[in-house]
This record gives structure tokens, sequence and C-alpha cells, in this order.
């Protein structure tokens, strides 16, 4: 279920977003943010707010913890998700105000947080956070980082893309899906596939956005380019030639007739439960989910790395992620930062939270540990824990999901659909979202 | 006019000895009764229309957020995705309102007529839906309107038409929009005109009847005219809440596909709750109040005069 909820979280993430909105109206009332007259105690007791397994997981490495440090005990609280969003962003909005010591924060949100509230987060480099900054997987350090360059968060969460294949059905075609070096390798060989597997597509895609936006995949050929909707200077990219070139993949997929139309909240699900789908380009988690989902489809699905969007481009990209940080409020952030340090940089730590909680850990020295050498029955016995662990440790670009990424990821949504329903151009498309996106944010177009 | 007023004046110096304590307080009680709902109203409806009108001069949020001037109204009138919007919400009111509200009048005529028999249960069937709840619905509809094996998609392949993709095609979304909402609401105004139906003497239909004008004439010589009050009534409610337009679409389409269902009340809340920019979605609420304003006024004039 973990991944259920980490699933939705990171999807759709535009979908729940109370949490800045209460910010508005609190700070609009002249309360303000920051002003966190926090204090850097090394003792007491530390509040974490989490949610679901992750908290869980979380709970599993306080004892060890608070043995080795004596003085600071460690609460854990499941906030639950949406609900977190909420509550750390009227926590920030009244200038720390009942926050927790140490938050759990996804990518989608960090940066909304940076730039809304600035001073809520506690700087972590004056704590030495920079001394880990290459233990974690390459892509992800910009993510934390605030525009002064100090860190404000520790990544633990990372989800590496994969590209999940039914080797039962690239049999049937005599295509061996790890030959592809580029998604047009993909494409060169659509015809022979569709021939040896009639009714079978390649992907499933919601494609009227009905009730959410459905663009995990469009992102990913975007973020596989090192582009994204936004540049790290917080500027527009949405029209940009790598996101064009994403979008014109998908459309050239879709006009071979092998994307499927997955409508409605579940028409993914029933298109995999009925094994109609061949290739799911999903991220780390997937790999337990698949394999809890879709079970009687155990013994079809392989592992591959994601093929790339142009000749020789990267074939690595970190999707999302997630981390802890500690709140500037916090009367006790030295010892907030002790639990967080702890818990993220040591392998011991995000092995047994992996196990726990099914977070895969963005701490490339965790890789080395056995488990990720293991077997998977389920993928006729590919290690895949494996290949993902390469993966992150390639590292991806970083990605700047800025504090608009609920209105990129509508209008790149709309865009999407105008290619779906209409067989709009996405060049056009892009370049109209992205002009959209500079009229409702006031940004720039890079 | 003397006569009438000049008993009821010792009346009230009679009155005015009996009084329990001072003026003020004689004069404080209705106020004092009327305070939960003073204090509820302006808790909860004045200040936020009065806060929402000052948010909707403001740019940014979190500490971001500062005065703007007219900025936001000028941006809504740049705005593509309002103008879709409103021009969703335009052809939805266009085709929805007649629509439902002919077929209301039908149905409260054929429960009200003599030949009817079981007339609670027809009536119980026609005002359920205007009960039924939001999520209920959306999960219903969204199920009877499956694409692959949806009842309403069977039913049109029994008599031989083509299956249609509902929520897929921004068309037919807008269609079933259109559907649910009179489903939705159809049964609720024809309770209000059966109400008026049954108000109509029935001295006038036998009078009619003896002057020998058929079933037709009699509906729209006696009925309508009778119903006009009611009419207008409906009209201007069911205008005003088809521009409010939000439950349906939000349940059922989510606004898509590409914004075919979008409307003003949607793009209201995407801009609030989705994106926080509370000072852009205050805008567009008094853009929307004065859009409601101003129809509904019309509307009065327009129907109403042969009223005077």
């Amino acid at each position: 279920m973990s991944h259920l909820s980490r699933r939705d979280l990171l999807r759709a993430s535009g979908a729940g977003l109370l949490a800045l909105a209460a910010g508005g109206t609190l700070a609009a009332c002249g309360s303000g943010s920051g002003g966190a007259s926090g204090g850097d105690a090394e003792t007491g007791t530390v509040t974490v707010w989490s949610w679901a397994t992750a908290a869980a997981a979380l709970r599993g490495v306080v004892p060890a913890f608070e043995k080795d440090n004596p003085g600071i005990k460690v609460d854990v609280q499941d906030i639950g998700n949406p609900a977190i969003w909420d509550k750390i962003t009227v926590g920030l909005a009244a200038g720390g105000q009942g926050l927790g010591d140490v938050l759990h924060i996804g990518c989608d949100y960090l940066p909304g947080y940076l730039e809304k509230f600035p001073g809520g987060l506690a700087d972590l480099s004056a704590f030495g956070a920079d001394a880990h900054r290459d233990k974690f997987a390459k892509g992800l350090w910009p993510v934390v980082t605030g525009k002064d360059g100090h860190a404000y968060a520790l990544p633990w969460e990372a989800n590496p893309l994969g590209f999940f294949y039914r080797k039962d059905y690239f049999d049937k075609a005599g295509i061996d899906p790890t030959t592809f070096a580029t998604w047009d390798d993909l494409l060169a060989v659509a015809d022979r596939f569709k021939a040896a597997n009639p009714g079978i597509s390649l992907l499933g895609i919601n494609k009227a956005a009905n009730p959410d936006p459905d663009l995990d995949f469009v992102q990913s050929l975007m973020q596989l380019q090192g582009a994204f909707y936004f540049d790290l200077q917080g500027k527009i990219t949405l029209g940009s030639e790598a996101d064009v070139r994403a979008l014109s993949t998908l459309k050239r997929l879709d006009d071979t007739g092998l994307v499927a139309d997955a409508p409605g909240a579940q028409g993914w699900s029933t298109l995999m439960k009925a094994g109609k789908l061949a290739v799911a380009p999903m991220p780390a988690w997937a790999a337990h989910y698949l394999e809890s989902k879709f079970a009687d489809q155990s013994g079809n699905w392989r592992l591959a790395k994601p093929p790339a969007v142009t000749p020789g481009g990267k074939r690595a990209a970190l999707v999302n992620s997630t981390h802890l940080a500690v709140a500037a409020s916090s009367p006790r952030r030295r010892a907030a930062w002790k639990f967080v340090e702890y818990a993220l940089t040591r392998p011991a730590s995000v092995n047994s939270m992996f196990t726990a909680g099914g977070v895969f850990p963005a701490l490339t020295t965790a890789y080395t540990d056995p488990m990720y050498a293991a077997p998977s029955a389920y993928y006729g016995g590919q290690p895949v824990l494996k290949t993902f662990a390469d993966l992150a440790a390639d590292g991806g670009d970083p990605t700047n999901y800025s504090g608009d990424y609920a209105r990129a990821l509508k209008l790149a949504s709309d865009a999407q659909t105008k290619v779906f329903l209409k067989g709009a151009d996405p060049a056009a498309v892009l370049q109209d979202a992205a002009k959209q996106l500079a009229q409702q944010t006031g940004r720039t177009i890079a | 006019m003397t006569a009438l007023t000049t008993p009821a004046a010792p009346l009230a110096e009679e009155r005015a000895p009996a009084r329990r304590g001072p003026r003020w307080r004689r004069t404080a009680l209705p106020y004092l009764l009327l305070a939960p709902a003073l204090v509820t109203f302006g808790v909860f409806k004045a200040y936020p229309i009065v806060d929402s009108l000052l948010l909707s001069f403001t740019t940014g949020n979190g500490a971001a957020g500062h005065a703007d001037g007219l900025a936001n109204y000028r941006r809504l009138l740049d705005d593509p995705l309002f103008w879709t919007a409103l021009r969703n919400t335009g052809e939805m009111l266009v085709v929805q309102v007649p629509l439902m509200l002919a077929l209301a009048l039908l149905m409260a005529v054929g429960i009200n007529s003599a030949l009817v028999r079981w007339r609670a249960v027809w009536r119980l069937g026609i005002f359920m839906p205007a009960v039924t709840g939001l999520v209920a619905t959306g999960v219903m509809f969204s199920f009877l309107l499956r694409t692959e094996d949806g009842a309403v998609n069977r039913l049109l392949e029994a008599v031989g038409l083509p299956a249609v993709d509902w929520l897929g095609q921004p068309f037919w979304a807008r269609m079933a929009v259109v559907l649910v909402l009179s489903w939705h609401y159809t049964g609720y105004n024809a309770v209000i005109y059966l109400a008026g139906l049954q108000s109509i003497p029935r001295e006038l239909y036998e009078a009619a009847m003896v002057d020998g004008a058929g079933p037709v004439r009699r509906f729209t010589a006696i009925t309508v005219p009778a119903l006009r009050p009611l009419l207008l009534f409906t009209v201007v409610l069911s205008t005003i809440g088809t521009l409010q337009l939000f439950d349906e679409p939000y349940v059922l389409t989510g606004g898509g596909p590409d914004n075919a269902t979008l409307t003003v009340s949607m793009y209201l809340y995407q801009n609030g709750f989705r994106y926080f920019d509370f000072g852009y979605a205050s805008a567009i609420a008094y853009a929307l109040t004065l859009l409601v304003s101003v129809l509904g006024a019309v509307q009065m004039r327009l129907m109403g005069e042969r009223e005077r």
C-alpha cells in the first residue's frame, strides 16, 4: 500500500495541494513566514512528521538511534498524505508554530516551501550536511539546495526510471528489448510486435486525463534528456526542443496504434490485470508494486534500462525523490539533524527502511548490500534491484519541480490530450502551453 | 387612509406605560434574538465576501503576497482558459436550461393528469435525483457512461446506434454533463411546477372546455400563463445554478478532456485550491458574480415585464 500512496502523491500531485493554500491566506493576514526563532539544542524529544509505511520504516531506526544518542528521544508521527502538506504549510506560515522538528517532504513540494517560506527550513549546511553530498545519487543534491547554495534537506527516497517489459510478448515477436538503445528502436519494430500480439498494446495512458493528468511517461522522457517544465533557475522550458521531442515520441508511439487508452482512475490497472500492456516505463517503486498487484503475471516481466530519447542520449533518470528536512523553528535543530543524518547517511539505516517500507534509497553507498543482487522470482530470476541500483548510481539530471508544478502539469496534460484527441502538433501545443504558463505564473520562458 | 391609521396610534401609546425596562433593552431584544444568525452571517458570509474582494487585488501567496491593483482583472481578460470556461458554461446553459425546464413542465403535467395512478410513486421517483449525493451521482454515472461496458452504451447498441466515448471526447463529455445536470434537477423543477399546476382553479379548464378549447389550447392559454411566475423563478434559478456549475463536471470529467467541460467555477476552484492563487481565484469569483447579477436582472426584466 505504501506504493499506492506514494504513487498517488508523486504521480498526479496536482491534487490535494491544500498546503500552500493555507499558507497563502495566513501569510496574507500579516503573520508572514520565516522569523523562526528556533534553537540548536542537542537533546530533547525530536518529533518527526512522515506518512504511511515511510513513517513505520523510520520508526524502525529509532531504537538504534536512541541507544547511540543518549539524551535524544524520537517520536515519529504518521501525519498522513496529503494531510501532511497542509500541516507543514500552516506551520511554516505561522512562523513554525506547531511544526514537527523533522519533516518528510516530496520533491514536488520542497521547492514551493523554499520559494514561499524563505527561512522556514533549517540550513543544514551549517551542521555539515555538505560532507554527504557525494553519497547520494547524482542529480539529487541540486533539488535539496536553496538559491544560496546551502542544503535544506537530505535525500531519502530516489526513484530511478526503469523499463519493465513482458518478455513473453516480445519473445513471440522475436524482439529483445534489452537491445533497444533509443525509443526509436522500439518504434522500428512496432509493426512486428503488433503482428505477433494482436490486441496487446505497449503502453496504457489515460488519454482524456480524466480524472487526473497522466504525464508520467512524457515527464520521464523529458527527464531522460535532462529537461523538465522548468530549468534550475525556475524559467519555463515547457516548449523547449527536448520537451517537444518527448511529446513527439509519445505521439509517434500512439500513431502505431500501440498506446491504449486507460480511462478513469482504474483504467491502467484494468488493462494491466487483463495482460493487455507489454511495457511499463516506471520507476523503482514499481518493482514491488507490479509483483504484489499483478501476481499472476509472475515470470513474464523483465526489467531493462530505459531507452534513450536521442541516439547516444542518457539512459538514466531520477523521476522523483523525497527528503527529510529540519524546521528552522525547532528549538532542538541539532538533535533533529543528528537523527536525519543517522537515518539517511548510514547504509544500514536506509536499507532497513527499504526492507520495511519500500523506500528505495537515494544513498548510493547502500547498494553494496547483498539484497540488491538477490534474484527475484517474479522477474524470472532477474535481480531487478541491482538494475535500479545501477541506474541510481548512474544518477540523473536534477529536476526542478518549482513552486508552480501543479499549473505546469495541468497545461502539459492539456497539451498531451490535444495530441491524443485532435492529433495536434506537439511543438505547437507545448509552445502554446509554455506561453500560458508564463502568463499564469509571471515566470519567463527560457 | 386616516381612518386606518388613527386607531393604531393610541394602541401603541397604550402599550408604552407597560414597559418593563429601559427603551434600549426592548429594542435590543430582537437583535439579541437575531444575533446567532447575524454573527454566523458575518463570520461565514460577509467576512469572506469582503475579504475575497480585497484578496482579488493581491498577487502571489505565502510570504510573497502583495497588493497589485487591478492586475488580476486585467489578467482575466487575457486568459484564454477563462474564456474557454465561459464559453463552455454558456454552451451548456443554452442547451441545458430550456431542455430541462421543458422536460420538467411535461413531467409535471403528466403527473398532474387525472388519468395517472400511483401518483406518489411517480412524484417520489422524479424528485429522488434531487436529493442524491454528489459522490453517489458521480460514481453511478461514471459506471453508466463507461465506453466499453456502460449501461448507456449497451442501450445505444441494442437499438443499433454506435457506442459513444462519453467522457473521452470533448463534445460528448459536454453532453454527458448536460445529461447528468438534467437528471439531477429536472425533478426538482417538476415538483415546483406541479405545485403551481395544482393551484390553477379547475373551473378555468372547465370553462375553456365548454368554449371548445382542445388540450393544446388549454395548455398554452391557461397552464403556461398561470405558471408564468414559477417559470420565471425556475429560469432564473436554473440559469444561476448552471452559471455556477461545478459538481457535475467535477465528479464526472474533472473539467476535461482538454478543458471541454471546464466551467468558470471549476477554473476558480483550480486556481484557488490547486494553484493557491487566491487573488486570481477571487477575481474570477467576482467576475462570475457580476455575470450572474447581470443575467439574472435581464431575465427578470424580459420575463417579468408582462406581469405588471
